[in-house]
């Protein structure tokens, strides 16, 4: 009953905070300045006219109150209108573009948690040790290394000077990566995968890295874990049953956070590698005022994000009887 | 008799690291604990005293193997503590992890914020196997009921309890494994005053009834007084006195312990109370004096107390102090 009733509450609350994000981001794209503008600059063989009619075939020209209206209704109908390069639907680009984006965001999230959580423990359980100074200073060093930097080194070195994976794109064109020589549409896939993803996840692991030695930290200094010691309960089992489960909550919360920022891709990353995701795309739009597109993938990004931390709110609820749903 | 609880010489010391970015260097040693050597009897309580930072939480978490001690040794009815817990089979580690359990100051950090109190206190049954799974609820039962706790609290969680409440869950956690021995560190100081009294009537009464041998420590003397057998002084990691409590708080001769006792508050408003002042801080347990640990606070210190480390004398059966001029005093 409380459960259904909160989550109901909730999403009604997210109808208006929706509306009023498109809002701003639209009057952000109005004030950005005129597509049409941009698309035909340097042709000079347009005339003023044709670019009116340009204007008017967008509805560019109608006021600003009736243009967002016009996008609301056709937003609250699925219809995010078509893009203004190439005229496709902008549901259709998201569609072909999102598995992409969510496939490179999920394999680096998972790789980045996977060495997170061993290393993090491991830093608090060793503090000040030679093996927590090291995994700290390359935690530092991923925090402070900014993706384009990385990336192009990683692009110099494993594609250009090495040869081992390809620098980018998702799929190989025209031909398939060899892998060992084979020459295998997933292998393909997967080599293309390689370098985008190790840069994500060095960026990311980081912060998951010092997020859960602190968390650790703090709860090895309670009682209770002294109590399970003096309960003859083995180190192991004390460091995992209960430190561990006391000390992730602030990684779920990021775990939430990033799986709901995923569909945004990385648009650095992206950009960098040329990864046909939405980040790119988003990237792509964004230069040109391509305004369908763009408010396109700003909805879906913050519904995402909207539902995702409704999800991490329930998550915390779930795990920490301390949290409960008002 | 053959004491329960023997510790012998038991030594802690933590280094002290400089701060350097990518190389550490130990720069000196904290003495939180310095030779301290301690009986506790079959069914006894022994008060250990001292200030903040004086080394008593670590004396209790060292007899325990909870932290591990730089040097020393413990017996727990003849049998080496230290030795067992480290080298011993699974078998011996439990077996004596079973025998003795502790509580812990702080009730608010002792108990898991994700368990119930079913599970904190059946936790020990399912490591140590000592019932059978079908007994788990009635033994948890009596142990709510021992330490004054209603059935249906078992299925609540830390945080919807009191101070008061949560130390007696730390107690009857502790109990749930039938233990010969506590450390209680200070298991009453974050507590308000009138629940205080509730868990040392608890505290007195279980020994009474299950016979269980306390180490007790605190700062609160008057709390001590009421609780202990026999009391011992520490100050800066070291054993200055030992006593039977009535002939410590009565006759205290070392000169640390009468200042101590000098500030117990008295409940009598015509009597004049003579409290005596040290002078200046503890000294950093770093670089703890030489000597005699108290001689730059003691007005009596001579050069003799600086230069020469006193021993520990027995001037009564019961009665241990260590200072060089402990003969002015009697």
């Amino acid at each position: 009953m409380g459960l259904a009733k909160y989550v109901a509450r909730r999403l009604i609350y997210m109808i208006p905070l929706i509306l009023g994000i498109s809002l701003v981001s639209f009057l952000v794209m109005y004030s950005a300045g005129d597509p049409i503008t941009i698309a035909t600059m340097g042709n000079p063989m347009i005339t003023e006219t044709e670019k009116q009619f340009l204007r008017h075939y967008y509805g560019l020209d109608l006021p600003i109150p009736v243009q967002y209206f016009r996008w609301l209704t056709n937003f609250l109908t699925g219809n995010f209108g078509n893009s203004i390069y190439g005229n496709k639907p902008v549901n259709q680009l998201i569609a072909s573009l999102s598995w992409e984006t969510v496939k490179l965001q999920l394999v680096s999230i998972i790789i980045s948690f996977l060495i997170a959580i061993p290393a993090g423990i491991y830093a608090a359980v060793k503090q000040r040790s030679a093996t927590d100074y090291t995994v700290s200073s390359i935690s530092i060093m991923g925090i402070s290394l900014p993706v384009f930097f990385t990336a192009v080194v990683f692009i110099l070195v494993f594609s250009y000077d090495l040869g081992w994976f390809p620098s980018a794109g998702a799929h190989g064109a025209p031909t398939l990566w060899p892998v060992f020589g084979i020459r295998n549409p997933i292998l393909d896939e997967i080599a293309h995968l390689v370098l985008p993803a190790l840069v994500l996840t060095l960026a990311s692991v980081a912060y998951n890295v010092r997020l859960l030695r602190a968390g650790m930290l703090e709860v090895l200094r309670q009682d209770y874990i002294m109590a399970a010691k003096a309960s003859g309960i083995q180190e192991r089992t004390i460091l995992y049953k209960y430190a561990l489960k006391n000390a992730i909550t602030p990684l779920l919360t990021l775990l939430g956070l990033s799986i709901g920022g995923a569909i945004g891709g990385a648009p650095m990353t992206e950009t960098v590698f040329s990864w046909p995701g939405l980040g790119y795309q988003f990237v792509l739009a964004a230069g040109r005022l391509d305004f369908p597109v763009v408010m396109g993938i700003t909805m879906l990004i913050t519904i995402f994000i909207l539902l995702a931390n409704l999800i991490t709110d329930l998550a915390y609820a779930w795990v920490d009887p301390r949290v409960t749903i008002e | 008799m053959e004491p329960l609880v023997d510790v012998k010489d038991l030594v802690k010391y933590y280094p002290v690291y400089s701060r350097g970015i990518l190389t550490r260097k130990v720069i000196g040693q904290v003495h939180a604990v310095d030779h301290v050597s301690l009986e506790v009897n079959h069914g006894e309580t022994v008060g250990l005293v001292g200030e903040s930072g004086c080394g008593k939480t670590t004396t209790g978490k060292l007899i325990l193997n909870l932290e591990t001690p730089t040097s020393g040794k413990v017996y727990f009815d003849g049998a080496p503590v230290i030795q067992t817990l480290t080298k011993g089979t699974k078998e011996e580690k439990l077996k004596l992890r079973r025998s003795m359990q502790m509580v812990f100051q702080n009730p608010y950090s002792s108990l898991d914020p994700r368990m119930t109190v079913f599970d904190i206190i059946s936790e020990p049954f399912r490591v140590h196997k000592n019932i059978p799974t079908s007994e788990y609820k009635d033994r948890l039962y009596e142990l709510l009921s021992l330490v004054g706790l209603e059935p249906y609290h078992a299925e609540r969680y830390p945080h919807e309890f009191s101070g008061g409440q949560r130390q007696r869950i730390c107690i009857a956690r502790a109990l749930a494994v039938d233990p010969k021995f506590i450390v209680a560190d200070e298991p009453v100081s974050s507590l308000d005053v009138s629940v205080r009294a509730q868990i040392l009537n608890l505290i007195m009464d279980l020994q009474k009834r299950l016979g269980i041998s306390y180490l007790y420590i605190s700062h609160d003397l008057s709390s001590v007084r009421q609780i202990s057998k026999r009391v011992l002084v520490m100050y800066l990691g070291e054993i200055v006195e030992s006593a039977l409590t009535s002939e410590l708080f009565d006759h205290p001769i070392h000169p640390y312990t009468k200042a101590l006792m000098s500030a117990v508050p008295i409940p009598d408003p015509k009597r004049k109370m003579k409290i005596i002042l040290l002078p200046g801080e503890v000294p950093s347990p770093v670089n703890p004096p030489s000597g005699c640990r108290f001689h730059p606070r003691c007005e009596y210190a001579t050069s003799k107390c600086s230069e020469e480390i006193p021993e520990m004398v027995q001037i009564d059966s019961d009665h241990f102090v260590s200072c060089h001029y402990f003969e002015k005093f009697l």
